[in-house]
């Protein structure tokens, strides 16, 4: 109808708000935080001098950052299967309706509404050595108390069932609307055709289920690299820094170590996987275009 | 006769939902508990008293904290409504050069970390001489890429013929926008507005490094703060926590429907 | 109307003139500070009473966080170039970085101008602030560790009270006072100390050692770290293996899950800040008595270095509101105003001449433990390893001890890993060092 370039006038009044916004308040300092990686100085912002990828190097020379770098997957490995499994679960068990289903379907939902520092909170009490039910329910089944949060060896495990707790929720709306999405008629195909429901689960709904469960992987792990607040408010990285992950590391340079061009640095590179890991999310949605069709 | 089909179902639920909330429940069985009382074993409190909620509103400005955070989210649910619509519109109704390099600049946003550019931002800030007040706590945050993701990819999966019939009755874009898309994208735009709100809620560094004043800070330092303050007052802590909840779960289970169904549609249909 | 309206007018004008002055004259002074809790609400008293006190200067105080908040707020301040306060508040870590900073205005200076002698000063805090022979802040809440009893436990036991302690004693009565049931789980320990670095630096202190070279940074700019040092070492092979014995609790970082053990009784001997006292001595309530005592020390007590915050004027304000500052400083140092912050919080006071203050003795003997910090400062050596480490990168450096106390905990022999952790502070240093060599 109209020429390709001619509506871009129409467009901009549109586009302006957000993409103005946008340039002012993302663009620009991420532009500026990378400039700054590009240099060193002192701690008060003075001396600043040119290092090229000195910074860069500096970074990927350290054994802190490669340690930083493994706790972090080790962290997304956690996370993942757990907030899939327990998400899938809850999915299943509330994505027909019945009656009664509404309720259930709000308490499985819920976490998505508790912010970071309330879950933080109620779990720190839950997992309270003297006070908290976690170890309580321990001694009562005879098992001694855990040191959850305080032992080197517990601590990364505790704060990925956090998260994954803290992003249930979210996992199991979108499974659960992935789930509702497969066509009634091939289950009750199969159910005519004599098969049982374990069959049922792993011959069809599964697979069928399978692309959604990638993308919504994809995001929990997306979700689990920048996780920040329930390790700000725990553990700070502790105890025994077996908690720094990647950009609890930025943080910590950032604002306890005041090297700020350094975590600057260190954050680029997340951001760099990050956007890999997103490159690689779109890539498989283009190919499920059709499938959902 | 369903019923009984249904029996497995109801049980494995229950156990289910027990336990999901189980962390909150103990938060909310500490908050009700008085000091002395804490470590007294049991689920609920023995002798429930409202004694942590007066404490933690009276020691702290929690009202004011609760204000500040309302005040802030609403206004950045209400611009990123507004700024996503607009965006998302465009890019979906409107044909350009650039378009889907556009909305990829948004999708690349996306991902940048908000530790990143936190200190240029608040430099920035600075300049305009915006720091300890509400401007700093809304206006970076009144486009989000997530809006403009969500949006544009929920309008692409409505019908053109709605769109379509309107043009060719002779309206213009924005009354398009106005009486078609934007009564068509409600279950997105609610989606968003929950997402948003609590989003905005849960913002902890930002708003703690641009306010100096207590009268500006918001709710999730409040949390912070008391857990530092009340170093052993479990009681006390978890009623402020409590506080700092209900807000966020009373919009989420407003806006519940609206909220699953955005989500879903948004997240999948791609 | 005429000559009387005119007249009407003109006085009108004068006074209004005279207000306006007079108004203008106020100078606010900003004073940023990270007290809160029951410390916040002495803090605000005592602005309240300056304020009240005279009507040149009005001081507003803001609760900025904790001092990991308040010294990062500064900083991206003083970057900025604005919004920086008048007066701040900076942890003891920070002496170093603020004297590096150029942007404050020396304690020394001001004094001098202003004709304070700096002598009313207890030496103890006054050399920990000094850097390069000058006095840089204020030490505004200072506190020195020390040793907490249950006496009940104590007396259980049969074991006496003492004042000052060896690590060997304190090793000994740990084991006699813990409690352990049938299956051999401990239901009392006999010491609890929180994984802080704090620790590690003040038993270095108290046995003579340094921190960091050039001693403790105080004879020339401390380049590297020192705290493979024999206290530091004995300390923490001897804590690792009193919890492995079970003897000794390990609750991690946090001083409240460590002081909840304490007061609940289940801890005998434990050690804190001076500044703990008023909190700790509220969660026990009545369960037992609550005895203290000075912090251990390896062979031979030298002394402990001084904790806690100390107040910056900085640069970059008219003469008139740096003066102000100072007023409000002026006023902090006076024995009277420092009675009543020591009564309120428990950290001790800085000048000389407040415990003989009437109301301050009367307290005393109601409470004797406020004055075992204070008799242990009185009886500590004046040398640059009681003046404490003065270092760069010093926040940074402390994480990489607790994290060495948790390796050694977890089995590591105390050497090797603050060798380790040795090599991380040293490059923590040199980088820091570097980057304000520049200047």
């Amino acid at each position: 109808m109209r020429r390709r370039r001619g509506e871009l006038l129409t467009a901009l009044p549109f586009l302006l708000p957000a993409y103005a916004l946008f340039l002012l308040f993302l663009v620009w300092p991420a532009l500026e935080a990378l400039w700054l990686s590009l240099h060193r100085e002192n701690l008060f912002g003075r001396g600043r001098e040119w290092v090229g990828l000195g910074n860069f190097q500096e970074v990927l020379a350290r054994p802190e950052f490669w340690k930083s770098a493994l706790l972090t997957l080790k962290f997304a490995l956690v996370v993942a299967p757990l907030e899939l499994v327990l998400g899938l679960l809850a999915a299943l068990l509330v994505y027909r309706p019945y009656p009664g289903v509404a309720f259930f379907r709000t308490l499985f939902f819920l976490t998505t509404a508790v912010p970071t520092a309330v879950a933080a909170v109620a779990w720190g009490w839950f997992l309270h050595p003297v006070g908290g039910w976690a170890n309580r329910a321990l001694a009562g089944l005879g098992l001694p108390p855990q040191p959850w949060l305080t032992s080197p060896d517990l601590a990364l495990y505790t704060l990925g069932v956090i998260t994954a707790w803290s992003g249930v929720g979210f996992t199991a709306i979108l499974l659960t609307a992935g789930l509702q999405n497969i066509p009634e008629e091939v289950l009750e195909a199969a159910t005519v055709d004599g098969a049982s429901p374990w069959t049922r689960f792993f011959r069809i709904t599964l697979p069928l289920l399978s692309p959604t469960l990638f993308l919504v992987g994809l995001l929990v792990v997306l979700k689990s690299l920048t996780a920040f607040g329930q390790i700000h408010l725990l553990t700070r990285g502790g105890p025994a820094e077996s908690t720094m992950v990647w950009i609890y590391r930025v943080y910590q340079d950032a604002f306890f170590n005041f090297q700020v061009p350094l975590a600057a640095a260190e954050a680029f590179l997340l951001f760099l996987v990050l956007l890999l890991l997103a490159a690689l999310q779109f890539w498989l949605l283009g190919r499920r275009v059709h499938y959902a069709a | 006769m369903r019923l009984r089909k249904l029996l497995p179902t109801y049980l494995m639920a229950s156990a289910y939902a027990f336990l999901l909330v189980l962390p909150l429940f103990t938060l909310l069985s500490a908050s009700l508990r008085a000091e002395g009382d804490l470590y007294a074993p049991g689920l609920l409190p023995p002798h429930p008293t409202l004694e942590p909620y007066r404490e933690a509103l009276s020691r702290y400005p929690l009202p004011r904290f609760l204000l500040n955070s309302l005040l802030v989210s609403v206004a950045v649910t209400l611009g990123v409504l507004a700024t996503s619509l607009l965006a998302a519109y465009a890019l979906t109704r409107l044909r350009f050069r650039g378009r889907e390099a556009l909305f990829g600049l948004a999708v690349a946003l996306l991902l940048v970390p908000g530790e990143v550019t936190f200190l240029p931002l608040y430099l920035l800030v600075d300049r305009l001489g915006w720091l300890d007040t509400y401007a700093a706590l809304t206006v970076p945050f009144l486009a989000s890429p997530l809006g403009v993701f969500l949006l544009r990819q929920y309008l692409r999966t409505l019908p053109e013929d709605y769109f379509d019939a309107a043009r060719i009755d002779g309206a213009t874009h924005w009354q398009v926008l106005r009486h078609v898309a934007l009564p068509l994208s409600a279950p997105a735009l609610g989606a968003l507005a929950a997402l948003t709100f609590i989003g905005t809620w849960n913002m902890y560094l930002w708003p703690l490094v641009v306010t100096k004043s207590r009268e500006m800070q918001t709710a999730q330092i409040a949390v912070n703060f008391i857990l530092n303050e009340e170093v052993a007052r479990w009681n006390v802590v978890a009623a402020g926590a409590i506080l700092v909840l209900l807000p966020t779960l009373i919009a989420f289970l407003l806006a519940q429907r609206a909220f699953v169904r955005g989500i879903a549609l948004g997240g999948l249909k791609g | 109307m005429g000559v009387q309206g005119f007249f009407l007018a003109k006085a009108g004008l004068l006074a209004a003139l005279l207000l306006g002055t007079a108004q203008a004259q106020r100078i606010t002074v900003e004073f940023w500070h990270s007290m809160g809790g029951v410390l916040g609400e002495a803090t605000e008293a005592l602005v309240k009473e300056f304020n009240a006190s005279q009507s040149r200067v009005q001081v507003k105080a803001q609760y900025v966080g904790s001092y990991d908040d308040g010294i990062n707020k500064l900083l991206a301040a003083l970057r900025a170039g604005r919004g920086f306060p008048h007066v701040i508040q900076v942890y003891d870590i920070g002496a170093r970085i603020m004297a590096d900073s150029g942007a404050v205005v020396p304690l020394e200076d001001l004094a001098r101008k202003n004709g304070f002698d700096l002598d009313h000063l207890l030496p103890q805090p006054r050399n920990y602030y000094t850097v390069d022979g000058k006095l840089f802040g204020l030490p505004f809440n200072s506190s020195n560790p020390i040793l907490y009893f249950n006496m009940a436990a104590f007396q259980e036991a049969g074991v006496p009270f003492k004042p000052t302690w060896s690590l060997k004693d304190l090793e000994e009565a740990a084991r006699k006072l813990t409690k352990k049931d049938a299956q051999g789980r401990t239901v009392r320990y006999g010491l609890s100390i929180p994984i802080d670095s704090w620790f590690v630096e003040q038993i270095s202190y108290n046995s003579g050692e340094y921190f960091c070279n050039n001693e403790n940074g105080r004879r020339a700019r401390a380049t590297a770290v020192a705290f493979d040092n024999p206290a530091a070492v004995a300390f923490l092979d001897t804590y690792a293996r009193l919890v492995r014995e079970g003897v000794a609790a390990n609750t991690g970082r946090n001083w409240a899950d460590s002081q909840s053990l304490f007061a609940q009784g289940q801890a005998a001997i434990a050690s804190y800040s001076t500044a703990s006292l008023t909190g700790v001595l509220r969660q026990v309530g009545n369960r037992f008595p609550v005895r203290t005592a000075y912090y251990p020390y390896l062979k031979e007590r030298n002394g402990v270095a001084i904790g806690g915050a100390a107040l910056y004027v900085l640069k970059g304000f008219s003469e008139a509101e740096t003066q102000g500052a100072w007023e409000f400083v002026r006023f902090l140092l006076e024995p009277r105003t420092q009675a009543k912050w020591h009564l309120a919080t428990g950290y001790f006071p800085v000048v000389k001449g407040v415990t003989e203050l009437p109301e301050v003795r009367q307290a005393h003997v109601r409470q004797p433990n406020y004055t075992t910090a204070i008799q242990q400062l009185a009886t500590s050596k004046v040398n640059n390893a009681s003046a404490g480490c003065l270092m760069g990168a010093f926040p940074e450096i402390r994480q990489y001890v607790q994290a060495a106390w948790e390796e050694i905990l977890k089995g590591k022999p105390a050497q090797e890993a603050l060798k380790e952790a040795k090599a991380k502070a040293d490059a923590a240093l040199e980088r820091y060092n570097r980057s304000v060599a520049g200047r």
